[in-house]
């Protein structure tokens, strides 16, 4: 298989009190084009970490990620922030990023935050309005994000990212927020568009059936709470 | 005790926010007590001169010279009812006035329980003659004979003749004009420290929004809440509006002396004594201030019912501008026009913000770059978001502006009129009781002096402008110099008939400066009736002329037409020595005189300590408008940082979605950057026309001369760079809080978009 994302060796401690705390430990994951990987684990495990180091928006304290060919290793900085230089590139043209909420810019009409992502994707924005339709939401274009109800936001978000066209996505429990009927609607158009367009997929979430529907599932287990 | 320690625990997890809300509420009651004190310090001083010498007379010499003790000691043994007013001029203390208490009984009026001066003997100004006449051995004095009202000009022995007794010119009116304006200073000031400490409060308020809304779930009442967030502020208030005030007295203590001299060089008339001031009225005003600043969000229901909505109140806000202005224009008393004023800056303070985000609005909806529409959109919310700390700037920009033109354009203008004045080289005093006749047909020989060089005689008096038409008389002061020529027909003149210095030299008229002309509706060619040395004169008027910095009407006539009769106060000579000797001209006249030493001053030395004297004037205004700037300056920086930090999240965004910290920051500069630059754009205008009120109304109202209308581009530029940093500064700070990652918003609105 084409191996999208591989990651090797993370450790990642944080400070509690004055005491340190690790989060993640000798962890490994691989992750080829059009699988999915769910992420389990309590609050705290790590889950938010983990795929905030997958898209170079924390460090490691040690490992080494390689993400669509490019390679990131903790303990080989580069000069001049190209690391970081790299990390964005990656993020703007091929990881799209959905949190639990408060994926869209508030002063922006929906259609707008679409193209906005689009833009910055380097994409033409005339498909915005069709990546809305897809997701069920077409006629609420012109709404800003207080006009809709969450779940129509989520679906905006999902929008946003395959306007995007990445080759992975990270959703951080995006239908957290959700009852379980809306949660449902998104995560289904999720994982359509997902299989549909081929691109990897990591989900942290806490349903385990949810996590059933992934190809792959990574445990990080128990651990106190920080 | 569970409620309130559960409603102010935000600020047990933000102490810098409540340190930062006390320290405004510190700051705003200095700045406002310390005008406040300097301005009813003022007017205490000049009603209780106004009290002293109102419809007083005293009694003169017929032959012109000073009266003394001696004449006292005559007038008493006639039986009149004399008292002696000894004025001492202490640079220290300021004006002091030496009065004898016990010639004062035959003083009592029935209708007065006590006379001024015997309320206060204390040096505040009043003091006991005896003191006055030690200080009068280091200082200046100057003794007057008061004679009581029913005394009549018979009932004087021959020699002597009454005199209606003043201090200085009528201030009168000037002085209450000149008080006006200092309030008008200090509402503005309270104004904008009131805007200050209301978006520093409203800045902890929104952070405090879900507690309050958690605890009304939980069963406590609205009203509950108010209250306690009512006896937070008193008591808030309390703790921070004391020393606010013991600082704001400090204040005034430290620019008093500098105040009074102002003042003084303003109306010739020392009108500040500087006595202590209450403390009452600060602190029910501040306290009333901070609370209505803080908690007017009450009234903000009622506000938009009477307003109907915000289209209906952005037009009534622009009817109100306009009425403003035009009311500016037209208004003939200086209190409306300070009410032209407040309207027209209430309604562009509350205009400022909607125009800025309907601008970007309106631009948002033209771009085609999603990016460049999310900024603008950004830059609306914003301007909606921090309205009061922006107008808060806009007006101390305009203030500042307009502070800034004005004091400039009186420099200029002040030090081409002092040249113009002092334009010979030096200025000598002819001594009491000597006959200048010999000297000035000595000067007139001195054929060096002729060729090269320049001299003219100056007498000064007093003279009577007959009323007509029903108007009183009216003493004006008498400038007469002769012989006219180069030294003053340089002189600017506002108006004036056809060659007016040449008609000025053949006797065939006279000039008046320009408050005379002001007070009296004086044009030239009118005919003014002047009673000059017992003898009436109708001469036409033939020029007005500039005379800055103090208010006494004055006519300038040419020596020749002073009648004989004319008794002068004071004599000099204004000469350009040319290639002659100044210590020459100085030994002549020593000897002709037979007196021991002929003061002679160089008039550089005068330009430059009348210039001194005028920086000090404007000292306390520009001190008063950079601290309001600074301080607004300081309360956009803090609302900036505060609310962009709720901003947070949304920058973070674009990092997520792939820009680098460094353009995310880049397009958080362009926002606070755009934010302050329109603020200051929108001051523009509002600053320029400050100053035409200021130069153009106010001025000629409150002093009696007017100012050239000028403006200053390298101002501009000035504030426009302070904007800019102010801008920065808030880009600086955020792009700190841009190096951690930002917590998801926490409020529900936040999440749904609320802020839009």
């Amino acid at each position: 298989m084409d191996s999208l994302l591989s990651a090797r060796g993370l450790n990642k401690q944080f400070v509690s009190g004055g005491e340190p705390v690790s989060v993640l430990t000798d962890l490994s994951l691989e992750l080829a084009r059009g699988e999915s990987l769910a992420l389990t684990g309590r609050s705290g495990s790590g889950k938010s970490t983990l795929l905030n180091i997958l898209c170079g928006l924390e460090t490691p304290d040690a490992g080494r990620v390689e993400v669509l060919g490019e390679s990131f290793d903790s303990q080989r900085p580069e000069a001049g922030g190209k690391t970081g230089t790299r990390w964005g590139n990656l993020r703007r043209q091929q990881i799209g990023v959905v949190f639990q909420e408060a994926n869209l810019m508030p002063a922006l009409s929906l259609l707008d935050n679409v193209r906005l992502r689009a833009r910055l994707a380097g994409h033409e924005q005339r498909n915005c309005q069709d990546w809305l339709e897809r997701l069920g939401i077409g006629e609420l274009a012109a709404r800003y994000p207080d006009q809709i109800s969450g779940g129509q936001r989520q679906r905006a978000a999902l929008a946003m990212v395959f306007a995007m066209k990445p080759a992975l996505i990270l959703a951080d429990e995006p239908t957290g927020s959700l009852d379980r009927h809306t949660a449902g609607a998104v995560i289904g158009q999720l994982f359509e568009l997902q299989a549909r367009h081929g691109c990897g997929l990591i989900l942290a979430t806490h349903d385990p059936e949810l996590a059933a529907r992934c190809s792959q599932h990574l445990d990080l287990g128990h651990r106190p709470e920080v | 005790m569970i409620l309130p320690a559960a409603l102010f625990s935000h600020y047990r997890r933000h102490p810098l926010q409540l340190l930062a809300l006390a320290a405004m509420i510190v700051l705003a009651t200095m700045l406002w007590t310390g005008v406040h004190h300097l301005t009813s310090q003022a007017r205490v001083s000049l009603d209780q001169s106004e009290s002293a010498v109102a419809e007083r007379q005293q009694v003169k010499r017929t032959d012109g010279d000073r009266v003394s003790v001696a004449d006292f000691v005559e007038l008493r043994r006639r039986g009149l009812c004399v008292m002696p007013w000894m004025e001492v001029a202490d640079p220290d203390a300021g004006r002091l006035v030496g009065v004898d208490p016990l010639a004062a009984g035959c003083f009592g009026d029935p209708g007065q329980d006590q006379e001024p001066w015997q309320r206060e003997l204390d040096g505040r100004p009043f003091m006991d003659i005896a003191e006055a006449a030690e200080l009068a051995g280091q200082h200046g004095s100057a003794l007057s004979l008061l004679v009581s009202d029913a005394h009549s000009a018979a009932d004087l022995p021959s020699g002597y003749q009454l005199a209606p007794f003043r201090v200085g010119p009528e201030t009168g009116e000037l002085g209450d004009s000149f008080l006006l304006n200092l309030d008008a200073l200090g509402v503005l000031v309270l104004l904008i420290t009131a805007l200050l400490v209301r978006s520093v409060y409203l800045l902890g308020l929104a952070q405090r929004r879900d507690s309050f809304a958690l605890l009304h779930r939980f069963g406590v009442s609205r009203g509950r809440i108010n209250g306690l967030l009512v006896v937070e502020i008193l008591l808030l208030g309390l703790v921070c509006i004391v020393p606010g005030i013991w600082l704001g007295r400090w204040l005034a203590i430290g620019l008093g002396s500098g105040f009074g001299r102002a003042l003084e060089g303003l109306f010739d008339q020392p009108l500040y004594a500087g006595q202590g001031g209450g403390w009452l009225k600060p602190m029910v005003t501040m306290q009333a201030v901070v609370l209505v600043a803080c908690l007017t969000d009450v009234l903000r229901p009622l506000g938009r019912r009477l307003s109907g909505g915000s289209r209906g109140f952005a037009g009534l806000l622009l009817l109100m501008l306009i009425t403003g202005l035009a009311w500016s224009v037209w208004a003939s008393a200086l209190v409306w026009l300070f009410m032209a004023v407040a309207m027209v800056f209430v309604a562009a303070g509350a205009l400022a913000p909607m125009l800025i985000s309907r601008l970007a609005d309106g631009q948002a909806g033209r771009d085609k770059d999603p990016l460049a529409r999310w900024r603008h959109r950004e830059l609306s919310v914003l301007a909606r978001r921090l309205a009061l700390p922006l107008v808060a700037l806009q007006f101390a920009l305009a203030m500042v502006l307009a502070v800034q033109a004005l004091v400039t354009t009186f420099e200029s203008t002040f030090d081409r009129w002092l040249a113009q004045r002092l334009a010979a080289g030096y200025y000598i005093e002819v001594p009491d009781a000597v006959d200048p006749g010999p000297v000035l047909d000595w000067l007139s020989e001195q054929q060096a002096l002729a060729s090269s060089g320049v001299w003219h005689q100056v007498v000064r008096g007093e003279a009577t402008l007959m009323g007509t038409a029903g108007k009183q008389d009216t003493v004006v002061d008498v400038f007469a110099l002769g012989p006219v020529g180069p030294l003053v027909t340089g002189w600017q003149l506002f108006e004036s008939v056809a060659e007016p210095w040449q008609r000025l030299r053949q006797g065939q008229g006279l000039m008046v400066n320009e408050q005379l002309a002001r007070r009296h509706g004086i044009n030239p060619g009118a005919t003014l009736p002047v009673q000059l040395g017992g003898g009436r004169l109708d001469l036409p008027v033939l020029a007005i002329y500039p005379d800055y910095g103090r208010p006494a009407g004055e006519i300038l006539l040419d020596v020749a037409v002073l009648p004989p009769g004319f008794v002068p106060d004071f004599q000099s000579l204004s000469i350009s020595p040319g290639t002659f000797s100044i210590e020459a001209i100085k030994g002549q006249l020593e000897q002709m005189w037979q007196v021991d030493e002929v003061v002679v001053r160089d008039n550089r030395a005068i330009e430059a300590l009348a210039s001194a004297i005028f920086d000090q004037t404007f000292l306390l205004t520009r001190a008063m408008t950079a601290l309001t700037l600074i301080l607004a300056a300081i309360a956009l920086l803090m609302m900036g940082w505060v609310f962009f930090s709720t901003r947070a999240w949304y920058f973070g965004l674009l990092v997520v979605w792939g820009l680098s910290r460094r353009q995310a920051s880049a397009q958080l500069t362009r926002l606070a950057v755009a934010l302050t630059s329109m603020i200051a754009v929108l001051a523009l205008p509002l600053g320029i026309w400050l100053t035409w009120v200021l130069v153009h109304r106010i001025n000629p109202l409150a002093f009696g001369w007017s100012l050239p209308m000028a403006v200053y581009p390298p101002f501009w530029a000035e504030l426009g760079v302070l904007s800019l940093l102010v801008g920065f500064s808030i880009a600086l700070l955020m792009h700190r809080q841009l190096q951690v990652q930002a917590s998801a918003p926490a409020s529900a609105s936040a999440l749904a978009g609320g802020e839009r």
